[in-house]
C-alpha cells in the first residue's frame, strides 16, 4: 500500500493546524475581550468558510494565492498547485471551528481573574498564558481537535488552489475520490476506513476533554 | 507612606468625585451599595481610568491627567497594590500555595514565601487544596495572603467580611489590624457594615452618590456626621427637627413641637429651625420607683409603647411621644428587666442630654423626611 496520500496528509495537517492554534488564538481572544468597531465584522468574516461551499472559498483562495493575486504579484510567491497552498486551504476551513470554541471558552473565564492577575504583577502576555488560557483551556483544546480534524479531511478548497497532482498535492480525501472514479474500491475502501477511524479517535478526544473535570 | 487620591469619573446615573489623603491606617469608605466605593478602589489599583485628577504615592503619580505635571497612569502591575476582590477572585485552577505563590512566580524561595503567609494567616494545612474544597472564610484568609505576597504598599480590600460569621469576622478583621501595624501599610476597606468599620478602621470616609460627604476618625463622624447626608448614610435613627430657643456658653435650648429639650453647648443660632438627632442607645427608660441620675435629669419625656423587636442581642423600642412624634429606643435586652414593656404600656424616658446633636442644615427637606420616617 501507497502511504505517501496519508503521509501528505498528515504533513499538511500539522502544519495548517500550527497556524489554526496561533491565529485562532489571537482572534479568539480579539473576539471575546476585545472592544473596537468593525468586531462583528471580522467575525462575520473569520466564520464565513463555516457557511461558504468549500468551492467558493477554493475560488477566493486562487484569485488570492494565484497569479494575479498579490502574493504572486509583489512577493512572486506563487503557492497555487503545491502543498502550500493545500495548507492554506485547510487553515482557512479549519480556522472558524477553532475560533468558535476557544472565543466560547474565553468569555467564561471571569474577567475579575484577570484583574487580579493584573494586580498581582501579570502583563497582559502573562495574564493569558497564566490564566485565561489555562482555564479555556477545554474550549481551546477541543477547538483544536476540531480545526485539525476539519483540516484533515478538506476537500473542495483544496481541490480547487492545490489541484490533485499524485505524489504532490493529492491528499487522503482527493485520492479516495480519485480511487473512485477508477473503480479501484479496494483502495478507497482502505483509506476510507483509515479516515472514519481517524475521525472517531479526534470526536472521542473532544468528547472526553468536555467531560473532564 | 501617603497616598493621595483626587479623581474624577462620570458614571451613571452620577459623578464620581473623590478626595482622600491616606496615611498608614486603615481607612474604611463607607456608603451604601452603588455610591462608587468600588469604582473608588479600582481607580486606586489601574483596573480602571478615572477621567481626570491625580493618584499620587509618597508623591510619585500613579495616575494623572488633566492637572499641572505630565500626564501619567501606569498599568496595575506596576502600582505595588494589593486587592482583595469582593468575591476573593481566587484562581480555580491553582491550589491555594499556588495562587498565594502566583505574584511570585520564578523568584527563588517563593513556595517557601507563600507557605510562610500560608502560616501567618494560619491556614497552611490548606496549601495543596483548590479554591473550590475551601469555605469562603478560608477563601478570604488565602486571597488576603495572595495579595500581601506581592509586598504591596496599598492594600485595597471590597467588603472583605461580607461573607463571613460573627467568630470568623472579628478573628479576620484582628489579623488585618496586625498586617497593617506591622507592614505600615496603607489600608482601604470598602464596608456597607457600620460594625465592620468600627472594629478595623482608623478613620472613615462617607461616601454618598460619589461623593466623599465626610473623612474622620470612626466614632467621631458616627457620633457627629457633618450633615444630614452623611448621617443617611451612616444609618441614622431619630432625626427631627426643632427650633432653637437659645444658645449659651452651656448649651443649648430647643423647641420641639412643643417639649423642650436641653442639648449640650454646640453651634446655633436662636429663632432658627435646626435638624437634629439623637441615636436610640441614647434614649433612656426610665424607672418610676427610683432615683435619677444627674445625666438623666434633662429632658425626660411621657411615651406609649408602639412596638418592639429584638435584633443581635438588642431590643429596639418604638414609641410615641407626647408631641405626636415616634422615637425608637434600643437597649441590650437583658436591661430594663422590671419594667413591662409591651405595646400600649406608658413608659417614662429621658433623652440624654449628651447625646442630642445638630446637624447643619438639610440640602433638601426631602433627604430629611426620608432619614426621620427610617
Amino acid at each position: 500500500m501507497d502511504w505517501s496520500p496519508f503521509l501528505l496528509s498528515l504533513r499538511v495537517t500539522a502544519v495548517a493546524t500550527g497556524f489554526i492554534v496561533v491565529v485562532g488564538l489571537a482572534l479568539a481572544l480579539l473576539l471575546a475581550r476585545g472592544r473596537f468597531p468593525g468586531r462583528s465584522l471580522l467575525e462575520a468574516v473569520v466564520m464565513l468558510p463555516l457557511v461558504l461551499p468549500p468551492t467558493v472559498v477554493g475560488y477566493y483562495l486562487l484569485r488570492v494565492l494565484g497569479s494575479g493575486g498579490p502574493f504572486a504579484d509583489q512577493l512572486s510567491l506563487n503557492m497555487v498547485f503545491t502543498w502550500a497552498a493545500a495548507v492554506v486551504a485547510s487553515f482557512v476551513m479549519g480556522l472558524p471551528l477553532m475560533v468558535q470554541s476557544s472565543r466560547a471558552a474565553i468569555s467564561n473565564v471571569d474577567p475579575t481573574l484577570e484583574s487580579a492577575a493584573r494586580t498581582l504583577g501579570s502583563s497582559e502576555l502573562g495574564v493569558f498564558f497564566r490564566v485565561t488560557l489555562p482555564l479555556a483551556r477545554r474550549g481551546v483544546l477541543a477547538g483544536v481537535v476540531l480545526g485539525a480534524a476539519r483540516a484533515f479531511g478538506e476537500f473542495g478548497a483544496t481541490l480547487m488552489v492545490a489541484g490533485n497532482i499524485p505524489g504532490r498535492t493529492q491528499t487522503l480525501p482527493l485520492i479516495i475520490y480519485d480511487a473512485v472514479q477508477r473503480r479501484d474500491y479496494a483502495q478507497a475502501n482502505r483509506f476510507v476506513l483509515l479516515m472514519t477511524a481517524l475521525s472517531l479517535i479526534s470526536l472521542w478526544g473532544v468528547r472526553r476533554l468536555a467531560s473532564s473535570r | 507612606m501617603r497616598l493621595y487620591v483626587d479623581i474624577e469619573k462620570r458614571l451613571d446615573p452620577f459623578r464620581l468625585q473623590v478626595k482622600l489623603d491616606v496615611g498608614s491606617e486603615i481607612l474604611v469608605l463607607f456608603g451604601p451599595s452603588g455610591a462608587g466605593k468600588t469604582m473608588t478602589l479600582q481607580s486606586i489599583a489601574g483596573l480602571v481610568a478615572p477621567d481626570a485628577g491625580e493618584i499620587l504615592l509618597d508623591g510619585r503619580a500613579l495616575y494623572r491627567r488633566h492637572r499641572p505635571g505630565s500626564a501619567a497612569n501606569l498599568p496595575a502591575r506596576k502600582r505595588r497594590v494589593g486587592y482583595v476582590f469582593q468575591d476573593y477572585a481566587l484562581f480555580p485552577h491553582l491550589s491555594a500555595l499556588e495562587n498565594v505563590a502566583y505574584p511570585l512566580w520564578r523568584k527563588p524561595g517563593a513556595d517557601e514565601r507563600a507557605l510562610a503567609l500560608l502560616r501567618r494567616m494560619r491556614i497552611e494545612h490548606l496549601a495543596d487544596r483548590c479554591p473550590r474544597e475551601m469555605s469562603g472564610g478560608q477563601q478570604q484568609r488565602i486571597a488576603i495572603a495572595r495579595a500581601l505576597a506581592s509586598e504591596p504598599d496599598i492594600l485595597l480590600l471590597d467588603e472583605p467580611f461580607a461573607a463571613l460569621d460573627a467568630a470568623l469576622r472579628e478573628r479576620l478583621q484582628r489579623a488585618l489590624r496586625d498586617v497593617q501595624r506591622e507592614l505600615g501599610l496603607v489600608v482601604l476597606c470598602v464596608t456597607h457594615n457600620l460594625e465592620d468599620a468600627f472594629a478595623i478602621g482608623d478613620r472613615l470616609a462617607v461616601v454618598h452618590e460619589g461623593q466623599v460627604t465626610q473623612v474622620g476618625k470612626v466614632d467621631e463622624v458616627f457620633r457627629r456626621p457633618a450633615d444630614i447626608r452623611a448621617a443617611e448614610s451612616v444609618g441614622l435613627r431619630n432625626a427631627f427637627r426643632a427650633r432653637v430657643q437659645r444658645a449659651t456658653a452651656d448649651g443649648v435650648g430647643l423647641d420641639w413641637d412643643g417639649l423642650t429639650l436641653e442639648a449640650p453647648p454646640q453651634h446655633a443660632v436662636p429663632g432658627e429651625d435646626v435638624a437634629m438627632y439623637i441615636r436610640p442607645e441614647d434614649i433612656k427608660l426610665l424607672y418610676g420607683d427610683r432615683a435619677i441620675g444627674e445625666s438623666l435629669r434633662h429632658n425626660q419625656v411621657e411615651a406609649v409603647v408602639t412596638g418592639r423587636h429584638v435584633v443581635a442581642g438588642f431590643t429596639s423600642l418604638f414609641v410615641k411621644i407626647s408631641n405626636g412624634h415616634e422615637l425608637e429606643v434600643r437597649f441590650p435586652v437583658y436591661t430594663y428587666g422590671g419594667l413591662a414593656l409591651e405595646v400600649g404600656t406608658r413608659v417614662r424616658l429621658s433623652l440624654r442630654r449628651e447625646g442630642l446633636v445638630l446637624l447643619p442644615p438639610p440640602p433638601s427637606l426631602d433627604t430629611f423626611a426620608r432619614v426621620s420616617i427610617e
